[in-house]
């Protein structure tokens, strides 16, 4: 257990001293804030219906929220493990008593925690809000929380696609075409011709269970399948890593 | 008392080839064990695979009486591994590097500064403790991977290429601190550089293309069966004639003639191994009246007798 604190410690640290974060956060930062910015403009106007907010648009109404998100996972999760692979202190690490699980999450809550520090620094921009309007923080903060457990999803699976590689690009795009996957599997029910078959794959549809996120609703079903997927492609991940040590031949 | 490391039987396939070939070697606790190869002999394979990155396809390796494949985080936990790569991480500190891994390595707390203190001492890094490890030379990450395998005081090293890029002011302070460090830990030592391994290895296994093809201690290895005598001579007279004269000597195998100095021609003479054919050269001289300025039985070196046992293995 300690050994994870420790390398996650590491992690989060080598994430700041790599310019990936600065230039990532910065236009992030940048990028939320216009889009904060045009979303007032736009809720403020008297021709807008007046039962929209702010909170149902800033997260997972806009098509910037989806870009920025399938943009930062495979940047931020592209070096993770391709750059230990490919200047070899990969193998240094694993040859210290640390289990695999160990290295695997670690990896993964370095990113974990930096994603969340990106979308910590829009915080402000609600209390900015506050300043000239009454609030309802419910939703900003299922918001967040939905933000964050949807980040976990596709930073998991960014660091698998980057376990498979030692080239950061090849892993950043692989990710980019995974995360596109995911994200279409919900529209993929309208070809499925069986109802039963259909709904289930309309089940699995991210975007559907982020609609309960941004309107405030906090039900576990969400909270469970995003969870679910992150610790399948964290499972995956580590059996990745650990295949060398178990493959015969 | 428990071998240090013992293998039976290890192969490693892959689809493609096989870079182990049911080797058995054995490494006593407390000695420093070369290992030897040319490049793709299956060094590397075999080092992976005791340190617990690679799974044999067949055989067992046990290491202080611990199992490989089930018992391997107890087993890092006792060794210190230095790859061929040696990879460091570039944006930190020497020091904050060793603390890391000392962490990691489960060196307890209350003692973790004074390890890192010593072991800085040991490697002669205390001056660049404070730099960036990206900004070192090669000899100073070379120390700094060492360093690291050190700072858990583990019982087994195993070292990859330890010295390779150096420059010779360097590999002699490494090789010092090798010999220093085999007098409380058994070490792995395993390269392609042979005159170090002559000066530091008590024992030597020689792989080749997969398999074993000698054990042994340097000293008899140079002796042994695979060693070719040598003699350098000097005679004043006619190159041709002398010899032919000396490929007739019983015993000689080959008459090289080398430098020519003025009237005086240097000869390397290859012998059958285990014969001294100096006195029959000596009196064939003194028969044909040839001045003899120099008679002298070259050492074989280890190079020799690897160049010959691996190439052996390669034309059968």
């Amino acid at each position: 257990m300690n050994n994870l604190l420790v390398l996650t410690s590491r992690e989060w640290k080598a994430f700041w001293y790599s310019p990936i974060a600065y230039v990532v956060g910065a236009f992030f930062a940048l990028m939320q804030g216009w889009v904060f910015w045009l979303l007032v403009a736009v809720l403020n106007d008297p021709r807008v219906d007046p039962t929209w907010n702010m909170s149902e648009f800033f997260f997972g109404g806009t098509f910037f929220y989806w870009l920025s998100m399938l943009v930062i996972a495979p940047l931020l999760t592209m070096r993770s493990f391709s750059e230990e692979k490919r200047t070899g202190t990969l193998e240094v690490l694993l040859a210290a008593p640390v289990s695999d699980w160990q290295v695997v999450l670690a990896k993964f809550f370095g990113a974990w925690l930096c994603y969340g520090v990106l979308w910590a620094a829009t915080v402000p921009l609600f209390f900015l809000l506050r300043m000239h309007a009454a609030l309802d923080w419910g939703p900003i903060f299922t918001g967040y929380l939905g933000t964050w457990l949807l980040g976990a999803v596709f930073l998991s699976f960014g660091t698998l696609m980057s376990s498979l590689t030692r080239n950061q690009v090849i892993a950043a795009f692989m990710s980019l075409v995974v995360m596109l996957f995911l994200f279409s599997i919900g529209f993929l029910h309208m070809f499925v011709t069986d109802p039963e078959a259909s709904k289930t794959v309309q089940y699995l549809s991210i975007l559907d269970h982020f609609r309960d996120f941004s309107k405030g609703i906090l039900d576990t079903r969400p909270v469970v399948f995003y969870l679910s997927l992150t610790v399948i492609a964290l499972f995956l991940t580590m059996r990745v890593v650990a295949n060398p040590r178990w493959r015969a031949s | 008392m428990t071998l240090a490391i013992d293998a039976q039987n290890l192969t490693k396939r892959y689809d493609t080839a096989t870079a182990l070939d049911h080797i058995s070697f054995q490494v006593r606790q407390g000695e420093i064990m070369g290992f030897l190869g040319p490049n793709g002999a299956g060094k590397t394979t075999t080092l992976r695979i005791l340190t617990g990155l690679l799974a044999p396809t067949s055989g067992a390796v046990r290491i202080h009486g611990l199992d490989v494949e089930t018992q391997s985080l107890e087993i890092r936990r006792q060794i210190g591994y230095l790859p061929e790569s040696v990879a460091l991480y570039p944006e930190l500190r020497v020091r904050e590097y060793l603390s890391y891994r000392a962490q990691i390595k489960a060196v307890p707390r209350a003692q973790r500064r004074a390890r890192v203190d010593e072991t800085l001492e040991r490697c002669a890094l205390g001056d660049v403790q404070r730099m960036l490890i990206g900004r070192l030379s090669k000899g100073y990450r070379q120390r700094v991977a060492l360093a690291d395998t050190l700072i858990s005081r583990p019982s087994l090293l195993i070292l990859d290429e330890p010295t390779v890029g150096l420059d010779p002011h360097q590999i002699r302070q490494t090789r010092d601190l090798i010999k220093q460090l085999g007098e409380t830990t058994t070490i792995l030592l395993s390269t392609h550089i042979l005159p170090e391994v002559d000066i530091t290895c008590q024992r030597v296994t020689i792989i080749n293309k997969g398999t074993i093809v000698a054990v042994d201690t340097p000293e008899n290895l140079r002796r042994g069966q695979n060693a070719r005598q040598v003699v350098h001579l000097e005679l004043q007279g006619n190159p041709a004639e002398i010899g032919q004269a000396l490929a007739q000597v019983p015993g000689v195998a080959r008459v090289q003639p080398r430098e020519r100095q003025g009237e005086y021609t240097t000869y390397a003479l290859e012998a059958q191994p285990g014969l001294d054919v100096r006195e029959a050269v000596f009196r064939l001289a003194v028969e044909r009246r040839w001045t003899l300025r120099q008679l002298t039985q070259v050492q074989t070196s280890l190079e020799d007798v690897f160049i010959h046992l691996t190439t052996q293995e390669q034309e059968s």
